[in-house]
């Protein structure tokens, strides 16, 4: 109960000091504001084209992929037979392996019934040559089922012209990259000739162009439809080469695709490996928001540092007097550190409304993205981890600036200055 | 019985060189009495005041106040005594500038917490009125004059009815008109309440008329008149 009035009483002192200092106290508490501003809008805005990078990235790319791979096999037949003996084999060459998933059809389909998996497509991937007129280009087909792909990658809202549906209805159709129709100087509607590996030519007819942002992907690739491809490299139905996952939550794709990849023998890779670059400097510029933020945190707790060392020197007469009263340290240290703890919640709290403020206005701003369709106005993340992160850091930097000072104030010593 | 009772102090001051400031004193002062502390500057007697204020703790010997002995307590505790027990008047008025006049009176006792805050607003109006400066309790401190900045001080150091009053030359800053005046007024506490006080001066008029007279010379008592 007498704390509680203490603590009263020594808040009803702060607030006169600080109300007879209201421009001092006013700025102080505008550095804090613009450092929490700053804080908010510059993460939720870096954040945000963060999670639009990666959006474009991803979608573009599955969770989880397993496929077959030519590779060299581990260890040599020699070692079978002389187990004992030290075998060296130089030169030896990679090993012929049939790049197709066996059984893949089955597989897809007992992956659909998998609860962690929120879709699934299998596919035929082939390298070709598209050729027009005398030039050929070199890219990949993707064989699909429309429906199953769709579900993955989004496909629809990529089309920026002519349809996917007729991949299924017309034979020799495909839908490609726009880079790619570029390049062969090709629209909706025309032919071409398209030669395998394996040196078969087809005609095939172009029913939509697609654009996904990712260059790599838009001069390269075309979708037909999965009978439609294995039929140009001459396989069998049941011949697919890549199993696609989407999960419920990504974050299980590396312990899943190492289940996966024991459990049916095939390689496997993550979105976390396919993407490391993107990871990597998405951790990066969030290190640079936090250093820059902190900065401007610590320029504002240096603020509220100085304002307070320099009452603290006016008031040393105030300070003995109150001691003398029967104010004890711990009370001349509370109405100092209150002073500090006022400005920085104040500070703080409107530092978050201004925040979000700047970063609803910036989320309103029309962007037009050549790469995103989808996007329309500057990509901005709300979540509420910046606000209550930079708010705690408000808090934490006022009160250790508060903190020195008015542990000097609580030092001050009452007879110097009572005796003059 | 007796209300202070000082006992072999000695005290040191250590900056620039340590110097010897009080030299083995002892006395004791009964209830109720005025007691003038004299002596020539740097006799030690503002020295001695402090040490009865208990703001300072570093000396040797023992002090005693109300069968409490100083030595050794903490902080808190004797802020706490100090807030229930000691009243301070100083020579340079020294209130609160940015408080009110009444805030200022009302501080030690919102402090001390005896009574609710619409009473203690009750007292320090009266005591006001006591003093003579009732019409400008809702001035800011700093607007007043140094006779009524120092009866403001009275009234401040009265609040919590405490059982000493130290003042440190309480009146060296006034002119002989309100000297006289604040003169009264501790004579009359004394009589009437029967409170201690406890006040250095330089002055000798006051010094005759109090009841008791403590002489410092060099740190050393030199001679105690019983008024």
């Amino acid at each position: 109960m007498k704390l509680l009035t203490d603590i009263q009483l020594t808040a009803s002192i702060a607030l006169t000091h600080m109300r007879t200092r209201l421009k001092q106290t006013v700025i102080a508490t505008i550095g804090v504001t613009f450092g929490i501003t700053m804080f908010v809008f510059m993460v939720s805005f870096i954040q945000g084209s963060n999670d639009f990078v990666k959006a474009v990235a991803f979608e573009q790319s599955p969770h989880l992929r397993l496929y077959n791979e030519v590779q060299t096999t581990p260890g040599t037949i020699l070692d079978k037979v002389q187990t004992h003996a030290v075998n060296i084999v130089d030169h030896v060459k990679p090993k012929d392996v049939l790049l197709s998933l066996k059984d893949g059809k089955q597989i897809v389909q007992m992956l659909q019934q998998d609860h962690r998996i929120r879709a699934v497509s299998g596919a035929v991937n082939a390298q070709v040559f598209y050729r027009m007129g005398s030039s050929a280009i070199n890219g990949i087909i993707n064989g699909i089922e429309f429906e199953a792909e769709n579900s993955l990658f989004n496909l629809q809202a990529k089309l920026v012209d002519g349809s996917f549906h007729e991949l299924s209805t017309m034979p020799n159709s495909l839908v490609m990259g726009i880079g790619l129709a570029k390049r062969l100087n090709v629209k909706t509607g025309d032919r071409f000739a398209l030669t395998t590996e394996k040196g078969n030519s087809f005609y095939v007819t172009v029913v939509g162009i697609f654009k996904t942002g990712m260059t790599d992907i838009d001069k390269q690739q075309s979708y037909a439809s999965l009978n439609t491809v294995q039929r140009f490299l001459g396989v069998p139905a049941a011949y697919i080469t890549d199993i696609k996952i989407k999960l419920h939550d990504m974050e299980l794709a590396p312990a899943l695709s190492k289940e996966l990849q024991t459990k049916y023998g095939f390689q496997g890779s993550d979105w976390k490996q396919d993407n490391s670059a993107i990871l990597e400097g998405d951790a990066l510029r969030k290190m640079i928001v936090y250093s820059v933020a902190i900065t401007i945190l610590l320029v504002a707790g240096f603020g509220i540092f100085n304002i307070l060392t320099m009452m603290i020197y006016e008031k040393m007469k105030d300070i003995a007097i109150l001691k003398a009263m029967g104010f004890s340290d711990a009370d001349i240290r509370w109405i100092f550190l209150i002073q500090a703890l006022i400005i920085g919640i104040i500070g703080a709290l409107l530092g978050l409304l201004f925040g979000f403020l700047c970063a609803y206005g910036i989320s309103k701003m029309p962007y037009k993205s050549d790469v995103m369709i989808t996007l329309d106005h500057l990509p901005v993340s709300f979540n509420a981890v910046y606000y209550t992160t930079g708010f705690s850091f408000g808090i934490l930097t006022t009160a250790l600036a508060g903190y020195l000072p008015s542990r000097k104030a609580a030092h001050v010593d009452p007879i110097t200055i009572l005796r003059g | 019985m007796n209300l202070i009772s000082v006992k072999h102090v000695n005290k040191y001051f250590l900056q620039p060189a340590k110097m010897q400031v009080l030299n083995d004193v002892s006395f004791e002062i009964e209830k109720g009495k005025f007691v003038a502390i004299t002596g020539k500057s740097g006799s030690g007697k503002s020295t001695l005041l402090y040490l009865l204020s208990t703001m300072d703790t570093a000396f040797e010997g023992s002090i005693r106040i109300n069968q409490e002995e100083m030595q050794g307590k903490s902080n808190p505790w004797l802020a706490d005594f100090r807030n229930h027990h000691i009243g301070f008047v100083f020579q340079f008025h020294y209130l609160l500038p940015e408080f009110s006049v009444l805030k200022n009176v009302m501080l030690p006792a919102l402090k001390l917490r005896r009574y609710s805050s619409s009473e203690i607003e009750h007292r320090a109006n009266e005591l006001l009125k006591l003093l003579g400066v009732a019409d400008q309790a809702h001035k800011r401190a700093s607007l007043l004059s140094g006779g009524q900045q120092q009866r403001v001080a009275i009234a401040r150091a009265l609040i919590n009815e405490p059982l000493i009053i130290m003042g440190d030359e309480p009146t060296g800053n006034l002119d002989s008109h309100n000297a006289a005046v604040v003169f009264d007024l501790f004579k009359k506490l004394s009589a009437e309440n029967g409170q201690t006080i406890l006040m250095v001066t330089h002055d000798e008029d006051i010094a005759k008329r109090s009841d008791r007279t403590i002489h410092l010379t060099d740190g050393k008592i030199d001679e105690v008149h019983l008024g």
